[in-house]
């Protein structure tokens, strides 16, 4: 009885591990149809964009340890990108495409030199790339330097539709982030992290496994910074290339769970209705609470709101039966934390 | 451009490296003992242009006293940050991610903090000083300039000596060069690093109430003065007090040079180009990856390979 127990076990999380996220993608699309507050929809929107960046920057930050500071660049550049050419009559799905060539462009002309540099060399070097990005688009002609660029889209104002376009985009994230952490490719991701030449010593190439992870994030990241974009109507340097969205992105997945698909979404979400709800209702104090709440995490709680739900988890999970078998999806899922290693 | 505005150039620019070394070194000193990017020094340079700020405006105390103030003030808040934050952090001989958030987090409370206290408005102190300037012949230097410099040159002098005469800056630097061996011939490392730790808060604050005599502040102050903090240590090697100030120098001889100086450009013939006054952020920047890049340990690096090898 308890050997026929763990497989339909495992195979039970496993299908829970699947249809779970299908369920929730299924509310979420029929949830307009069933009557959604203009509010609720606009907040979902940005939970929607919000998570996408999170996933993005996970797969770069979380899954191969890089930290950057300068996600900023490819949501700018995206939302830059879907801009121009909405007003150069593209359809805006086209648009996002492109927002997603251009991102990818982008990192491999900012990861081509600054990959060459380890850790916190290459968090600085983003710095100074996110800064200089930003200093040349406040500068530039033909997208109305610092004070901004509109975008002149035809026809009425369908808040549907950009929440579909945000909910499918979202979906793709997380199936695309899903795949890449299960995959080959996504082990040696986490090698690179664990032991930079302990992972080219067994064949890893580290060079070219940053760079194609950061042209992924980079994509998902301009894709978000396009849908962004389209429905703002209107963007300008000192807001989509600020230090602070580069800050916002790194901080989802930290808050959520850093190296973990459902942490980054987690993080996403949490982000933004804090976002919304408390920009609102007390504009002067919601970078303090991120602040301290960055602070208690990374001393008290390193693996985020996931690993708060886990420990939680395996202690009622000790509770009911005395088993500590580890789980099955821990491979896929990456149990990973920021531990005292090398960044 | 005649030989003199050259002139008057190499002297702001001069007068420029000698603040941003002061600003630079508090972060150094922090990175060469602990191995900690310090992200919230933005945050104490904040704090202190607003110290330097609530002394003049409230006991009318000249706010290069209150700099002079500032760095006792904050060796206890530093000392303070330590206990309650930093000494939680695992050691580690390589800058760790955790390190760099908790850093971060803690300098977007101060900076939030600020605009608490504060508000959004800008703040700037206005002294005599800050409008007189000093003329000889053709050459004409603000005295605040001056003041600021040389205020900034004793405190690195008097750090300089700290570090090579007493028994504090000998652990330090042995903690520098090597921890472990540091341990084994007994310095007290945990001591070291709060001590450490205090003496770069002590000098951000210090440093942050000299630029309040130059530009003016809001609680936003310090980006753009970290990034090029991040650029000075980066070109010094990252952990010698002499190394800041050659990195400083370098920086301050670019940005003043790169946006006052012609450079020959075609369009229609050859032309002088300048470039234009509000590209002068993106120079640093570009400087800052160029240096990662070419320049792994910092010029003071490169000049020890030449000499090793020579």
């Amino acid at each position: 009885m308890a050997d026929g127990m763990k497989p339909s076990r495992a195979l039970l999380g496993r299908l829970l591990k699947v249809f779970l996220p299908l369920l929730l993608l299924i509310i979420l699309a029929v949830l307009p149809q069933a009557g959604l507050s203009a509010n609720l929809m606009r907040l979902l929107f940005i939970t929607a964009v919000w998570t996408i960046a999170s996933l993005g920057w996970n797969l770069l930050g979380g899954l191969a340890g890089q930290v950057s500071f300068g996600f900023a660049v490819f949501y700018g550049l995206g939302a830059y990108t879907t801009a121009l050419m909405i007003n150069a009559g593209r359809s805006p799905y086209f648009a996002l495409l492109g927002s997603a060539a251009i991102a990818v462009l982008a990192s491999f002309l900012i990861g081509l030199p600054t990959f060459r540099l380890r850790g916190p060399y290459f968090a600085i070097a983003t710095i100074g790339v996110g800064e200089a990005t930003r200093v040349i688009m406040n500068n530039l002609d033909f997208s109305g330097g610092a004070s901004g660029y509109r975008i002149i889209e035809h026809g009425t104002f369908q808040p549907v539709a950009h929440y579909y376009t945000a909910l499918g985009a979202a979906a793709l994230a997380v199936g695309v982030s899903s795949i890449v952490a299960g995959s080959k490719f996504g082990l040696a991701l986490r090698a690179i992290k664990q032991d930079q030449d302990a992972a080219a010593a067994v064949g890893v190439n580290p060079y070219l496994c940053k760079l194609w992870v950061h042209a992924v994030a980079a994509a998902l990241t301009g894709i978000a910074g396009g849908i962004y974009a389209r429905y703002a109507a209107f963007i300008y340097p000192g807001g989509v290339f600020a230090f602070q969205t580069s800050i916002s992105i790194l901080l989802m997945p930290v808050i959520g769970g850093i190296g973990t698909v459902w942490g980054a979404v987690l993080g996403g979400v949490i982000f933004g209705i804090v976002e919304e709800e408390l920009v609102v209702n007390f504009p002067n104090i919601h970078l303090l609470l991120y602040g301290s709440l960055l602070i208690l995490i990374i001393l008290f709680e390193p693996d985020g709101l996931v690993g708060l739900l886990r420990r939680v988890a395996r202690r009622f999970r000790r509770r009911s039966e005395d088993s500590g078998s580890s789980n099955p999806d821990e491979v896929l899922w990456g149990r990973s934390r920021l531990e005292g290693r090398e960044l | 451009m005649t030989a003199v505005d050259y002139l008057n150039l190499l002297i702001s620019a001069l007068l420029l490296a000698g603040i941003y070394a002061a600003m630079a070194v508090g972060m150094t000193v922090i990175y060469g003992v602990m191995k900690i990017v310090n992200l919230a020094h933005a945050g104490f340079l904040m704090l202190g242009a607003y110290f330097a700020y609530e002394l003049f405006n409230r006991f009318h105390i000249n706010p290069v006293v209150g700099a002079v103030l500032a760095l006792p003030f904050f060796f206890l808040f530093g000392m303070g940050v330590h206990w309650l934050l930093v000494r939680w952090l695992p050691k580690s001989d390589t800058p760790t991610l955790s390190s760099l958030l908790l850093m971060f987090g803690f300098w977007q409370v101060l900076q939030n903090v600020g605009y608490l206290v504060w508000g959004t408005e800008a703040y700037s102190i206005l002294t005599p000083l800050t409008i007189s300037s000093l003329r000889m012949g053709q050459i004409s230097v603000p005295k605040v300039s001056l003041v600021v410099f040389a205020a900034a040159v004793v405190s690195l002098v008097l750090l300089q000596v700290i570090m090579n005469r007493s028994w504090f800056g000998r652990s330090m630097r042995s903690v520098i060069q090597n921890p472990y061996a540091a341990q084994i011939v007994g310095v007290d490392d945990e001591k070291t690093a709060r001590l450490s730790f205090a003496l770069g808060t002590a000098f951000a604050g210090f440093a942050g109430g000299l630029l309040a005599l130059l530009y003016p502040f809001t609680p936003d102050f310090g980006p753009p003065f970290l990034l090029r903090s991040f650029v000075i240590i980066v070109l010094g090697g990252l952990e010698s007090v002499s190394g800041v100030a050659l990195g400083a120098l370098i920086l301050a001889l670019t940005e003043t040079f790169s946006i006052n100086v012609p450079f020959p450009w075609y369009s229609h013939g050859w032309t002088s180009y300048y470039l234009p006054a509000s590209y002068q952020p993106a120079v640093s920047f570009v400087l800052l990856v160029v240096a990662l890049l070419v320049l792994p340990k910092g010029i003071a690096g490169l000049l020890e390979k030449k000499w090793r090898t020579a």
